[in-house]
């Protein structure tokens, strides 16, 4: 079953995380389905085609620089967003609960590490703010991010870069660069989606990162995860969608080495790539994966507004309690 | 479940008919398309022209023109990264399905469908 758990995001943070996500995702469908076009040739055509999905590529591109210079002017400027630096430095005890981790999984540590653990119960100072992966992601993220940004502006106009360079192969040089770097967050997020709607405490998304921690309260959870009650259709789903995870990553990796760049590969192969059936269902299936995160991040949206509605009768009624019911609007 | 107890009951269909009708739906789908296309899903080789760097084919220019050394360095450093990091990641992946097995493991499990050890006495299922 879902359980909120503690909150430890604000509304900006939640907001910010849904945006980022939908333009993340929007910039995954277009310009994956220009590089690894052998597998994905029926995307390309849903979205109108190569003129259409490089202009949407680059709306999207337009979207993440406004984006990331909000949020690094939010950070730099108030003093929540600077406290939270120290929160995100990785320690000691992160390179302990990956051990920790690895320990867990093979059957020889009893607990997750406090710094890796997703569900906590209890306390809310039981788990800091961004377990280890959470600081990974966090500082993937923003590496990859920021080169993409910089190598998707070089290419954004390619007749400057083929003057520059003199050579008309520097600017697909470029443009095979920018590819093959999304490759990383695109695994990444795969891994992202698995662990975040996955887990059988939070199945089928972790409310967390989509309920503002001031709508929380922070007494509520008091028991241990003993206490939840596990979704019946946990084990199937999370096996399916963990096995669509691990091919679409396999996958991804395989067709990156092959596909450097369309149209041009560096291999004269016809297809650009090996024409395998099964690289087209791997790759399908990590859009498949993807396809999931996005209405995960939707649902979670929907967790949200509800809560809200749920929290907000709740306060208002004590305001009925002479005998009324505040059921005449 | 007393919850339906109220519920009218009527005449449904069995999960396994609706299983096996979803299939048949499906293949039909695939089946269909995959005529209908004349199982061309590769169409693109049918456009290649000369498809050789000797021959001059679409994309030669970028075998024989690639004359900047450190940006073809830069792709096969970002190449290995891709790897690299596609194994972490898998690395990543596996410990967490194996941690959320046996978290779920401690959870309460529903009553019926389940393949679990049910730890009827209240101990954990370990």
């Amino acid at each position: 079953m879902t359980s909120l758990d503690h909150g430890k995001f604000t509304r900006v943070t939640t907001t910010f995380h849904s945006l980022l996500a939908l333009d993340v995702f929007a910039l995954f469908f277009t310009g994956y389905s220009l590089t690894f076009n052998d597998e994905l040739w029926w995307l390309l055509s849903l979205m109108g085609g190569p003129e259409s999905v490089t202009a949407l590529h680059r709306a999207a591109g337009f979207g993440l620089i406004a984006l990331i210079g909000f949020w690094a002017t939010l950070m730099i400027t108030t003093d929540t967003g600077r406290s939270n630096f120290q929160d995100i430095m990785p320690t000691g005890e992160d390179i302990r609960a990956f051990i920790q981790d690895v320990q867990f999984a093979l059957g020889n540590a009893d607990e997750r590490h406090p710094a890796a653990k997703q569900f906590a119960g209890g306390d809310t100072d039981d788990i800091p703010l961004l377990s280890y992966i959470g600081k990974g992601v966090v500082f993937i993220f923003a590496v990859e991010l920021f080169l993409l940004t910089v190598s998707g502006l070089l290419i954004w106009s390619k007749t400057g870069l083929m003057q520059y360079f003199n050579t008309k192969t520097a600017a697909m040089g470029f443009v095979v660069f920018h590819g093959l770097l999304g490759v990383i967050m695109l695994m990444g997020v795969m891994f992202h989606i698995f662990e975040h709607g996955f887990h059988p405490a939070f199945y089928p998304v972790e409310p967390k990162a989509f309920i503002p921690r001031a709508l929380i309260p922070e007494t509520h959870a008091d028991g241990g995860i003993e206490d939840l009650s596990l979704a019946p259709s946990w084990s199937t789903v999370s096996t399916v969608m963990g096995v669509l995870t691990v091919v679409g990553i396999v996958s991804v990796m395989v067709g990156s080495i092959f596909d450097e760049g369309y149209p041009v590969p560096r291999e004269l192969t016809v297809g650009g790539g090996p024409e395998s059936l099964l690289l087209t269902i791997g790759i399908n299936a990590g859009i498949f994966v993807l396809f999931v995160g996005l209405v995960l991040s939707m649902y979670g949206n929907l967790l949200r507004v509800r809560w809200e509605r749920e929290l907000e009768e709740d306060r208002r009624q004590p305001a009925a309690t002479d005998g009324g019911h505040p059921d005449d609007d | 479940m007393s919850y339906q107890e109220d519920l009218p009951e009527t005449s449904g269909y069995s999960r396994v008919s609706v299983v096996i009708s979803a299939i048949v739906g499906i293949v039909l789908a695939i089946v269909a398309v995959w005529w209908a296309a004349g199982t061309a899903v590769f169409y693109e080789g049918l456009f290649r022209v000369s498809p050789t760097v000797e021959g001059g084919g679409i994309g030669a220019d970028w075998v024989a023109g690639n004359t900047v050394p450190w940006l073809d360095f830069l792709v096969a450093v970002i190449h290995a990264a891709d790897v690299l990091m596609g194994l972490f990641i898998l690395l990543m992946v596996f410990i967490h399905w194996a941690a959320f097995r046996r978290l779920a493991g401690r959870m309460r499990q529903s009553d019926e469908g389940s393949q679990q050890t049910v730890a009827t006495d209240g101990g954990e299922a370990e």
